[in-house]
Parts: C-alpha cells; structure tokens; sequence
C-alpha cells in the first residue's frame, strides 16, 4: 500500500476508534438537537433566539443561550449522518439536556453509536487535509494525521473546526488557479464564522483581475444564499443569534483577554470587550497595506488570521485547528503552537467531562465522576486554575505575535510597512527601547571592525 | 514593547474594577447570577439553574478582608410556600439595580417578592419577602456548621427540635481555616410559628423558619473573632492582585528565551563565519 493511503487510513482508523466514547456534552448535544430539528423542518435560529430571549427576561441581564450559532450550511453536514443514524436507532431521543450549567441524560446503547455517526463529516475533513497535505509533503500529513492537540478536537471534543481547516486549505490551494471554487471553498469555511476576516484580502488581491473577482464572488454568494434565506424568513432570529451574539460576546479564551472571567460583572465585561476591535481593526488594516497586493498568499492568509487570534475577543481552544495545515505547510511558523491550546482545554474542563459517555454508562463510573467533579470544583471555586488559565493565555498571545512577526518579516511590503510603523511611532512620540539598543549594537560592532 | 504594555496594562483591569466599580452595587454575570459586595459582606443570588445560595450571605472579616465565609444560606430547593416549592414551582425573574435586587417569584395566584439590601448602617444583609396574599411558608436557612443557637449546644441534642419562638435567632459557629469564632444573628420582623434547628455531625447545619403573613423580614448580621494571629488564606478575591504579577512573568519568561535564543543564534553565525 503506497504511504500516502496508509497515513490516510491511519489517521482515519484513530478517529474512528476514540469516536463513540468521548464528547464534549454542549458542542456535541447542540449538533445533536440542531440535526432533529432540521430533519423536522424547524427553525434552528427562532428556537436559539427564544431560548435566549427568555434567559434575558429572566435574568434582566444581556446573556444569550449558546446552542446553535453557525452559518446554516453547518447543520447539512451533521443531518445527513444524524438521518442514516435514526435509521438505526429510531427516532427516540438518546442525549436530553446537554447546554451548559446542565449535564445530558444518555441513553444506551444509542449514545455511542450517535456520536460515532456525529463525527463522521469531522473525521471525512480532517482526511481531506491530510490527503492535501500528502499530495506536497507526506511528513506534514502526519503531523496534522497524528497531532494530539487535533485528534482531541476531532475525535474526542468533536468539534468541527476540522472542516473549516478543509475548507481554508482547499481556498487558499485553488485560489489562483480556480476563482469559483476558490470562492466556494471559502464561503464554506465561513461555518465558523471567524474567518470571516480574510474576507478583505481575498477581494482586494483580485481587484485588477476583474474576471476572477466576479467568479470568487459568485462562488462564495452561492453559499450565502441560506443566510439570504434565513435573514428574509426570520431576519430578527437570525440577526440575534448570527450577528449579536457572536459580535457581542465577552472576550476570552486561550488569549490574554481571560483576565475578564474573574471580573463578574457582565454589563463592565461586555463594554470592557467592545474595546479591543479597535486593536483588531487597526492590525488588520495595516495588513492589509502589508499583503494587500505582494507577499505570498499563504503569509497573508496567515498573517490575518494569526492578528485575528491575537487581538480577536474571543479565541476558543479548537479555533487554532483552522489554521494548521496553512501552518504546517509556511516554513515562517512554528506549528508546535498547538501544545499552548492542548493544555488550556485541561485547565479549563477536567478531562472526564469529555469522558461522560463512559462515565456515564454505570452507576459505580458516575459516582467517580462526581467524586473527582468535587475536587475540581473546589479548585475552580479557589480560583487555582484561574492563573495557569491566564499564563497560558498570555504565553499563547506572545507566540502568536513571535510568528507573525515572523512572517511579516520574512515577506516584501506592497507598502513601506515598517516605514509606516516607524512614522506613527515617531508621531506618537515613543520608540522602542529594544530598537534603541540594536542601532546602539549595531554602531559599536561598525566600530569594531 | 507596546504589546508588553497592552497585556500588563489590560491585568490590572479586574484589580481596578474590584477597588474601585464593585462596591455595594449588585452585578450580574455567567449564565444569570448576581453578586453584590459591601463593606462587610459578599452576597451570591445564584443563578436560575440553581436552587441553592438565593442568596448566600457571606462575611469578610475584619483581620482577614479578603476571606469570604459563608454566614447563612437561604436554599430555594427546601423552600416552600403554600406547599409550592421555590425551585421548582415557580417562575422567576432576577432585576438588580445598584442597591437593591429584586427577585420575583410567580404562579398563578401568588406573587412573591424577595428584596435583598444590604442594611443602610452596612452592618446587616436585609431579605424581605412581600407576597400579594398571606401564606404559609417554610424557610430553609443552611449554615454549615453552627456550634449553637439561641445558647443550645448540638451535643444535647440528636433529633431535630423545635425551639422557642422569638424575633432574633443567636448562633455561633468555628471557622478552623482562620481559627477564628464566628457569631451569626437574624432578626425577624415578626413572630414564626415555629423555628427548628436540625442537628448535624457536631453542630446544626439548618435552621427552619415557618410563618403565616404576607411580609416578612430576615436581617443576617455576623462577626467574626480571633484570638490568635489568623494565617493567611487564599481567597478567590485575591486573583486581581495576582494576575498583574502572572503576566509579567510570563513575559519576563518570553523575553529572557528570546534573547537567550538570538545570543545563541548570532554565535553560531560567529562561529560558522
């Protein structure tokens, strides 16, 4: 068998063997919910949007329900694998009640069987890449094929940022040679809708080649028809739930924004929030001028997303997956970033919560599981992992900017980019004491020779 | 080095909004909670989700500020009016504003308000309870534990039992991590039909309210002393001091491996040349 296929299989045979065991109960249980409900014709967003409505009126406070929140497109590569599971299993409900503060009820012997059919098109998109990636270089193909950090979002958490990295691979390798498909690949990608970003230099490279334009943009509107769609039957839903809350949000994450969560006030931590798109509006328009119309793509593609990550409010552990085959394959980066959000997902959820379906499955595995839930409570209640939590944030902040400095400093300007840095410093009145030091350095090392 | 500053500067935020905007106002936050802190006290309303600490009154004492210990919980789960539990059979809206937060408890036929204030001198936790019509109610209070109440010691007693009723309930309880003596007192509005209090391991852990009336008033005061010199604890309020101190760290850390790794770097460019 010719390696490439074996990796494939490999990384395949992994996945699918972790699959029926592990979940995280919120993500897993809102794909689950959401794929019945398309099934029955029902509107994904007005139910989000009425949950959300009446935890607002009970609480007088602006919180929204999390359940599902994605572009529309998301839940057709769920509900297919859901349609062939309820083949199986009937149509009787196996997963009650997964949304957080609450944990699910499971039903046996169905639960492992659903999430084997859940995580499928997660699985088929983790392929895809590692196919890709084979077809250059079958080391890096591994690395993504066997990469811890990836294999626990896939195949344990079951979160589906895999497909996105499918998609911004397939975008970024079909970029030049086929718009359209370029273009569809992207709008896809948009499933989470962070690489939303990229939206810019994607347009403005292809300003000048007007035909091309035209068929990115015909393909990424083909995938957008379901938000007309959905913005035209229920646009206050669908507004509400798209666009409020994943504007609105309270920053936080593998980030240095974390800090926030200790600060329990909700209405001081929203407008605390609403600050930093300044800082991510700034670097992406200096981007922008950087990679506008020179540089390599996959450098610029990069570039955006990485200054996403750094300055965007909220940077959940799985984003990092979306990214790293771009990362794997930009010799600037340093793809052994991952290990930063490997161990904030630790911190943040004891790892049996991903292990409630095993937990769950006897009484004497539960009474474990509520054992140990105590400890970590107590720890959590302490506030001790609050501050690994935040080192690791602010640890993974500085390497994000130590590799896109990297790449900004490894790609020609399309404008004097450091020229325009220098200028607004001087404007600002400050310089750095480190470039300070370095043109010291520099004039005695001239000396001494 | 503007990034050095944008992280250090941004941890002092919850330091800044700890001293300076959280006092003796009721905030809301996580999935629909409320916290209020005064002076004297930090008060949890928990969230809809969550029958227990609604509210839960805690007390800072005054050699350690820092320390917030639990002076008496009022449970929602063990709470029932007209034979209707607080938890369960009744839908409820949450509205803070600055002082006072108000909690609405409805059924059909029954409205019941919960006011929870801190008392205008600081020196109690008010929680008022306002109904449209009379009704029986039994209130669940938790403290765990309580050495005595109103003078009854817990090693006389094996059952719960049912003590004098009165306007102030007295009690005292041991706080080991300080080794420190806490008293606790709730002044009632008007006269219970019955207070009970129910034995646990070596003290009580609950003391049960019951009265018939459209209005009634729970005022939890407390104070804590030490004849020793109280160790230092950790407390959850403590992170805003401690996160400034993290991010340099960690940027000390990132900082000292990067000029470790340009020396090393530019000495084997020496060397090679």
């Amino acid at each position: 068998m010719e390696s490439k296929r074996k990796v494939v299989l490999a990384a395949l045979a992994v996945r699918l063997a972790l699959a029926p065991f592990f979940m995280h109960a919120g993500d897993v249980g809102t794909i689950y919910e959401s794929s019945i409900m398309i099934l029955k014709g029902q509107n994904l967003y007005d139910f989000v949007y009425q949950r959300t409505m009446q935890m607002q009126y009970v609480t007088g406070l602006p919180i929204f329900f999390e359940g599902y929140a994605y572009h529309p497109l998301l839940i057709y590569f769920f509900a297919p694998f859901y349609w062939i599971y309820s083949i199986i299993a009937g149509p009787n409900p196996v997963m009650i009640d997964g949304h957080y503060p609450a944990l699910p009820i499971l039903v046996y012997p169905w639960t492992p069987i659903l999430l084997f059919f859940l995580k499928i098109p997660i699985f088929l998109a983790d392929i895809a890449v590692v196919y890709l990636l084979a077809r250059s270089d079958l080391k890096k193909a591994e690395l993504y094929a066997f990469c811890p950090y990836v294999i626990f979002i896939s195949a344990i958490w079951g979160m589906f940022d895999a497909i996105v990295a499918a998609f911004l691979l397939i975008t970024y390798l079909t970029y030049e040679k086929n718009s359209f498909t370029s273009g569809v690949a992207y709008g896809l990608s948009l499933l989470k809708l962070y690489t939303i970003v990229l939206l810019p230099l994607f347009v403005v490279r292809l300003i000048g080649k007007w035909r091309e334009l035209a068929m990115f943009l015909a393909g990424l509107t083909l995938t957008f028809l379901p938000v007309v769609y959905y913005l035209i039957v229920s646009p206050t839903s669908f507004w509400n739930v798209l666009v409020t809350f994943q504007g609105t949000r309270v920053m936080g994450g593998v980030n240095l924004y974390n800090f926030i969560w200790i600060v329990p006030d909700l209405r001081f931590d929203l407008q605390v929030s609403a600050y930093t798109n300044v800082l991510l509006v700034i670097s992406l328009v200096l981007l922008l001028l950087h990679f506008g119309r020179k540089g390599p793509m996959l450098d610029a593609i990069l570039a955006f997303m990485l200054a996403y990550f750094l300055f965007g409010r909220v940077l959940n552990e799985q984003f990092l997956v979306s990214i790293l085959p771009l990362m794997l394959l930009c010799r600037e980066c340093d793809y052994r970033l991952w290990v930063a959000p490997f161990v904030f997902i630790f911190l943040r959820s004891p790892f049996y919560y991903f292990a409630v379906p095993i937990l769950w499955a006897s009484p004497v595995f539960y009474s474990y599981y509520l054992s140990a839930d105590t400890i970590w409570r107590g720890l959590q209640a302490a506030g001790y992992l609050m501050i690994p939590m935040y080192a690791v944030g602010v640890a993974f902040s500085l390497l994000l900017l130590l590799n896109l400095q990297r790449i900004l400093e490894s790609t020609p300007s399309s404008v004097r980019f450091g020229e325009l840095l220098r200028s607004i410093s001087r404007t600002a009145g400050f310089q750095s004491p480190f470039s300070r030091v370095r043109v010291l350095s520099r004039r005695v090392r001239i000396l001494l020779r | 080095m503007f990034f050095v500053i944008y992280i250090v500067g941004l941890s002092f935020v919850p330091l800044i909004h700890q001293t300076l905007l959280s006092k003796n106002a009721w905030l809301g936050y996580g999935t629909g909670a409320y916290a209020l802190q005064s002076q004297r006290y930090f008060i949890l309303f928990n969230d809809p989700y969550d029958g227990s600490s609604k509210p839960n009154i805690h007390i800072n004492p005054y050699f350690a500020p820092n320390a917030r210990i639990s002076l008496l919980e009022f449970s929602d789960w063990t709470s029932w009016v007209n034979g209707f539990n607080l938890f369960n059979d009744f839908n409820v809206t949450m509205r803070g504003n600055q002082e006072i937060l108000d909690v609405t408890y409805m059924r059909p036929g029954i409205t019941l308000h919960k006011f929870i204030q801190v008392s205008p001198d600081g020196n109690g936790v008010i929680v008022k309870l306002v109904a449209n019509k009379e009704l029986t109610a039994h209130l669940e209070l938790w403290k765990w534990v309580m050495s005595s109440v109103n003078g009854i010691s817990a090693s006389k007693v094996s059952k719960p039992i049912v003590i004098p009723t009165g306007t102030v309930i007295n009690y005292t309880f041991w706080y080991r991590a300080l080794n420190a003596v806490g008293n606790g007192s709730i002044l009632l509005s008007r006269n219970p039909t019955q207070i009970e209090v129910w034995p646990f391991e070596d003290g009580f852990n609950k003391i049960t309210v019951d009265f018939i009336n459209s209005e009634m008033s729970l005022t939890v005061s407390g104070s804590m002393s030490t004849a020793t010199t109280p160790p230092f604890i950790w407390d959850y309020s403590d992170l805003p001091y401690v996160l400034p101190v993290v991010a340099i760290l960690v940027i000390a850390v990132y900082l000292l491996v990067a000029w470790h790794g340009k020396q090393k770097k530019s000495r084997s460019r020496s060397s090679r040349s």
